[in-house]
């Protein structure tokens, strides 16, 4: 009864108009945020044309096709395949490949008989991290391939550009997506598209989480301290622990209703992006776009009778999450906020004046944006050691990476980190009831050293 | 007479300072007791002692029989603390304090709505209760305050500086309303200052602090007959002087 009392203070005292103004500002920014990262992608489409080419065909017309793709900018590397069949796994393994286009054989057979030449790809997915993604090359030249055959089957047939844009894509394209040594066939873009949810989505709602989080229960505990509320708090009866606990659910729900306002506002605006980058981004990234937000096939492995649906792709790819997995994430997520709550509490305590209290959350949020900006244009895994070790040693990042490690079969990874986190949470934990129940919460300061100038003249002067 | 608080050799050292030296003082029921001394001189720190926020480094108090290490549940059910300079919950009306703060002390709306009554009519701030707390003036934040940390008829209301910043004629109703509560009711009061005038006026008894050691404590009239001084500002430069000779 006493604890009810407690909570609803606390709960009045957070969700306020302030709250919800900084949840404006933070639905902001990501929109602003989202427009960036649209024109960086359309950007590197646009630029990186170059392919590596395996021509198992070999006949005068690929051959005359390859040198078409040169003369049009595309750079061309050629390789031989012949003798692997379709084991992409090992193809892109010993070539260290990150993706190929096969011609097959037949390919001018089918096109001389009137046919749709079959045209695949094998790209192998590391993360589901955007640049990951979109740095795949081989879809420029697929493009071009794609031209370069419509003129030829114009050539011959006579009928006009105009004309042939309106029947039908000109070649049957089977893509392949390797994903940790398993192959099936799907495109990189279905799949990006089915992971987007949770390579986009998810990472602003840990953000906001986090954030949100931070700061009620930092401003809940600095704000009774200045104005020495806490101490009337706390010579009342009732239990410090109950006073701590009252204040962390408290901003535990607060967060909860912050990172849901903010994902139905950030995923209305995802769809809603999706829709502005296909009016004017190439084919490839409108795909990708349209995926996003319909998850439909796109419109060339759409032709494919022999295709997989995309979940049944992402199930023999092993992306799909199990019900293991998903209790695993919510345990990650948990022994976040209980990380965030905790270093609050510590940074809550360390407060004295106001001004303190604006600054102090700095190292927090840093220690957030750096792995949520890295979850979601880079892959961690690759980056280079001493950098990786640095990006590691924030708590966070495994929270980030935790549902990519899973999809993507770094399971020792997840554990590691999540082994990770609950250490730095014990650590912080031990912190934050020492300094709770000592007179530190009243006491500490980070004026180190610095003694207080009392106001107003001593007596003995 | 019985006492309400008996200090027993309370010390306590921060990490470099020894801010309280075995302070040791009494106070019986319906009395005030003012702890008097300089800036710095230790005065907050044992009043926090005893409203059971710090632990003390050695020494023990006890609040109504309970001791301040012993069982500070026991204590803070006893006693009201209002520190100084303290705020309340701007957001708050003032009303919804009066009843989060009377939440605190009892389970039963009934007793809460006495609480509240009671601390009307002692903080007189009528309508203004609906209000919420940021647009009170330091005044009426005081008086608010005050109310609050006396409606539960607290068996030792410790109020740090409950006077310093208002006007004169804020500070003389603060301290009507304190010798009211000791006389008409018998509640005890510890209170601390470094206004002499004031406190010889509110207080029944003094204890007087500098550097961590409580000097002498005693009766004002008494105090002042001892040391031949005409008021009690006298008497403290002269306490003062004699402990610097020692
Ligand atoms: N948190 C702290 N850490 C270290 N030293 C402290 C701390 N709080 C107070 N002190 C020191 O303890 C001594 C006593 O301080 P205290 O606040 O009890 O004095 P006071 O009598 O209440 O003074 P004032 O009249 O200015 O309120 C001072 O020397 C002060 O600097
Ligand atoms: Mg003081």
């Amino acid at each position: 009864m006493k604890f009810f009392n407690l909570l609803r203070k606390e709960l009045k005292e957070l969700i306020n108009a302030q709250m919800i103004a900084s949840l404006a500002m933070i639905v902001v920014i990501f929109m602003v945020f989202g427009n960036v990262m649209s024109s960086t992608i359309s950007e590197a489409v646009k630029s990186e044309s170059s392919v590596t080419l395996s021509d198992c065909d070999d006949t005068e017309f690929t051959r005359s096709l390859l040198k078409k793709l040169e003369e049009n900018n595309v750079t061309v590397r050629k390789i031989d395949t012949s003798a692997d069949g379709d084991d992409y796994v090992s193809i892109l393994r010993k070539n260290d490949l990150k993706s190929i286009i096969i011609i097959p054989r037949g390919f001018t057979e089918a096109l001389d008989s009137g046919e749709k030449p079959e045209l695949i790809t094998a790209t192998e997915m590391k993360s589901a991290a955007l640049v990951d993604s979109i740095s795949d090359t081989s879809s420029g030249g697929i493009d071009k391939i794609k031209d370069i055959l419509s003129d030829e089957i114009a050539k011959r047939s006579g009928i006009t550009d105009e004309e042939l844009e309106n029947i039908d894509s000109p070649l049957t394209l089977t893509e392949n997506t390797v994903i940790s040594g398993k192959s099936a066939k799907i495109s990189t873009d279905a799949i990006i598209g089915r992971v987007m949810m949770l390579n986009e989505i998810l990472p602003v709602i840990i953000f906001v989480l986090i954030v949100m989080t931070s700061q009620s229960l930092m401003g809940a505990i600095s704000n009774e301290k200045i104005d020495k509320t806490l101490e009337t708090l706390l010579s009342a009866p009732v239990s410090r622990v109950s006073i701590l606990t009252a204040k962390m659910l408290a901003a535990t729900i607060a967060a909860i209703l912050n990172a849901v306002v903010t994902m139905v506002a950030f995923s209305a605006f995802m769809a809603k992006a999706a829709i502005d980058i296909s009016k004017d981004a190439p084919d490839a990234l409108n795909n990708a776009a349209v995926n996003a937000q319909n998850m439909i096939p796109d419109d060339v492995s759409g032709n494919l009778s022999g295709m997989l649906t995309a979940q049944g792709a992402m199930r023999e790819l092993g992306l799909s999450l199990t019900p293991a997995d998903y209790l695993l994430v919510g345990i990650e997520m948990f022994v976040t906020i209980m990380i965030c709550l905790c270093i609050s509490l510590i940074l809550g305590a360390l407060v004295t004046d106001a001004k303190q209290s604006q600054t102090i959350l700095l190292p927090l949020m840093m220690g957030v944006m750096v792995p949520y900006f890295i979850s979601i244009f880079a892959d961690v895994n690759s980056l280079p050691p001493v950098v990786r070790g640095l990006v590691y040693a924030i708590p966070f990042t495994h929270t980030f990476s935790a549902i990519p490690n899973l999809m993507f079969g770094h399971t020792g990874l997840f554990i590691g980190g999540l082994i990770y986190q609950v250490i730095f949470l014990a650590a912080c934990m031990y912190f934050a009831l020492k300094i709770f129940n000592s007179d530190k919460i009243l006491t500490m300061s980070l004026n180190f050293g610095k003694k207080k100038k009392k106001k107003g003249a001593p007596a003995e002067e | 007479m019985e006492n309400v608080l008996e200090v027993k050799g309370l010390s306590k050292k921060y990490s470099k300072v020894l801010a309280v030296d075995n302070v040791s003082f009494e106070i019986g029921k319906g009395e005030i007791f003012a702890l008097i001394g300089p800036n710095g001189a230790g005065k907050t720190t044992t009043i926090r002692m005893i409203s059971t926020l710090l632990t003390p480094t050695s020494g023990d108090a006890t609040v109504a029989g309970a001791s301040i290490t012993q069982a500070p549940q026991k204590v803070r059910e006893n006693i009201t603390y209002l520190p100084d300079e303290a705020g309340a919950y701007k957001n708050m009306t003032g009303l919804a304090y009066l009843k989060f703060m009377g939440g605190l002390f009892s389970t039963d709306p009934r007793e809460i709505d006495r609480y509240i009554e009671r601390a009307k009519e002692i903080n007189q701030l009528g309508d203004r209760l609906k209000d919420k707390i940021s647009t009170y003036s330091r005044g009426m934040a005081r008086k608010l305050l005050l109310s609050r940390a006396v409606m539960t008829r607290p068996q030792l209301a410790i109020l740090d500086e409950p006077t310093s910043g208002l006007d004169v004629l804020n500070a003389i109703e603060i301290r009507k309303t304190i010798k009211k509560l000791s006389h008409e009711e018998g509640m005890s009061f510890l209170l601390s200052s470094h206004n002499m005038l004031e406190i010889e006026y509110v207080s029944d008894r003094v204890g007087i602090i500098a550097k961590g050691h409580l000097m002498v404590t005693g009766r004002i009239d008494e105090l002042k007959e001892r040391y031949n001084a005409p008021n009690l500002e006298e008497v403290f430069e002269r306490v003062v002087k004699e402990n610097e000779i020692l």
